[in-house]
């Protein structure tokens, strides 16, 4: 008797911190917000550091050096130096790369983060770098020029990004696969374990000219009705760093210095 | 016959007491707290979680797939490679022994990047392919040294006696040795069953569209971490309870003749 007595009362006990941890969870998440908007407030920082899933190329990868290089780095090197902050590279696995910003592990991402209306509702963007399209790649041999071509075979894009989007709601494939990196997206098609890949214009040009041009072929933009732009993406309401890298862009782009780095990298 | 031997493997999940059918007992907490909680916050916040459970369903599918059939194939090559592993014949057993050293020294993740990269380069598996094959190959070796260890854990006077009674070898293992084996190694092998079990969220990697990759799509899309992933644990946990509960039941059948 008294057994099941003293097991009815932990029982009890358990089931009501398993309520609380599941209650406070909620209520954490919210009392968050406002602590961190705390730290935001903080002066200015001198190092902003930036989150890039350098598995990017050429927008950001990283070279036999293990270091971050790529367009997008060179215009936030030359944007800093042109607004007086200094500029460090983490890199960060894309999926999950906005909660860790979210949480302050990092003050911005760059990382060829296209500017949605979904994302600026939880981050905010800096003024556009440069438009992007959504590009189709297939195979070599491939008949297909858009994605109703391909209808019945299997398509991939990189988890979360805008490209996965495209195909996320088009009727018809036989799957859609969602990879952690653009690289192994490319990969399985060289593979033929999936028919296309719709990527960002920049990665596709890449992929398709340097790593696998005797394997893979673009095979069409993918037309929309509104330009995609990509940006910097700071933390909602970091008004600091958002300024920072703002008036480097500005000056960048106002003294020719953008388009000599967009030469040098041979982008269009 | 007096009590069974035990082999004792402390890792991995504890699977539930079969004599213990009592009302508050570890696992009883732990389904009726899951439940619980799956269904509190269906019912309190069915804006996320009745969308983010419908996305998450094929996931819980395929993840379904991947465990019953690895599990299957993995007993199977378990099986064999234990027998090799306790056989007389030298070339046999350092077969078996090689491979099982090898599986055992390479990190799953790796194994799978191996099959489904590396070696795609030369044959083109499917993804949920490529997953079995690495799961079964890699659980198999593990499961190898379980029926291994039961097998070689069976009194010796056991196959003194079926030898003496004229039983060939392949009868004293299969009529004499491996049926009481079954039984000590019921336990351990059931706690790879839940391991693999888990160990399936590594096949998201190869873009498997499992219960992991299904929860960081609906992530990534929609920024609601805490939510998908609550959610996503959840759901692995009531289902490792529920398989858990299955060997334990198991368990109690096949030893309902053991006297204690």
């Amino acid at each position: 008797m008294k057994r099941l007595f003293k097991s009815i009362v932990i029982a009890a006990a358990m089931s009501a911190l398993a309520l609380t941890v599941v209650g406070c969870g909620k209520k954490e998440e919210k009392a968050a917000e406002p602590a961190a908007n705390a730290t935001a407030a903080a002066p200015a920082p001198k190092t902003i550091v930036f989150a890039s899933d350098a598995t990017y190329p050429p927008m950001q990868y990283t070279n036999d050096q293990k270091e971050i290089v790529g367009f997008e780095v060179d215009v936030i090197k030359a944007a800093a130096e042109k607004a007086g902050f200094k500029a460090e590279f983490k890199n960060v696995a894309w999926d999950g790369i906005f909660a860790g910003l979210a949480t302050g592990k990092y003050d911005a991402i760059s990382s060829s983060v296209s500017i949605t209306e979904e994302r600026k509702a939880t981050m905010d963007f800096s003024d556009p770098i440069m438009p992007i399209e959504q590009i189709l790649v297939v195979a070599k041999d491939s008949k297909a020029t858009d994605l109703a071509g391909l209808k019945g075979k299997s398509i991939g894009a990189q988890i979360g990004t805008t490209s996965y989007l495209v195909v996320k709601d088009v009727k018809g494939f036989k799957a859609i696969k969602t990879y952690d990196e653009v690289g192994l997206a490319m990969e399985d098609l060289v593979k033929g374990s999936i028919q296309g890949v719709v990527a960002d214009s920049p990665v596709a040009v890449e992929y398709t000219t340097k790593k696998y041009s005797d394997k893979i072929k673009i095979a069409g933009v993918l037309k929309s009705d509104k330009v995609e732009n990509i940006g910097i993406a700071v933390k909602k309401d970091n008004k600091e760093v958002l300024d920072l890298i703002n008036k480097g862009l500005a000056a960048i782009k106002a003294d020719g210095t953008f388009d000599k780095i967009k030469e040098q990298h041979q982008m269009k | 016959m007096t009590e069974s031997r035990k082999i004792d493997v402390g890792e991995g999940a504890a699977i539930p007491n079969k004599n213990d059918w009592g009302l508050f007992n570890a696992w009883m907490i732990s389904i009726v707290g899951a439940i619980v909680a799956i269904i509190y916050l269906l019912v309190v916040h069915p804006n996320p979680y009745m969308r983010l459970l419908t996305y998450l369903g094929d996931g819980i599918v395929i993840t379904f797939e991947v465990t019953v059939t690895s599990i299957i194939c993995a007993c199977a090559i378990g099986l064999i490679t234990g027998l090799g592993r306790v056989s007389k014949n030298k070339a046999i057993n350092l077969v078996a022994s090689t491979y099982v050293e090898i599986i055992r020294g390479i990190p799953l993740l790796v194994q799978l990047f191996y099959i489904y990269y590396a070696l795609g380069r030369f044959l083109n598996v499917h993804d949920l392919t490529a997953a079995i094959i690495a799961m079964s190959v890699c659980y198999g070796a593990y499961m190898g040294e379980v029926f291994r260890a039961g097998i070689t854990a069976i009194d010796k006077g056991q196959s003194e006696a079926a030898r003496s009674l004229g039983f060939n070898g392949k009868q004293t293992m299969f009529l004499v040795m491996l049926p009481q084996a079954w039984r000590t190694i019921l336990p351990p092998v059931g706690n790879e069953f839940i391991a693999l079990l888990k160990d399936t969220s590594l096949v998201s990697i190869l873009a498997v569209s499992d219960l992991l990759r299904r929860g960081r799509e609906f992530s990534s899309e929609t920024f609601l971490y805490f939510e998908t992933y609550t959610m996503v644990a959840l759901v692995y946990l009531v289902i490792t309870l529920l398989l858990s509960k299955g060997v334990s039941i198991m368990e109690a059948r096949l030893s309902h003749y053991v006297r204690r």
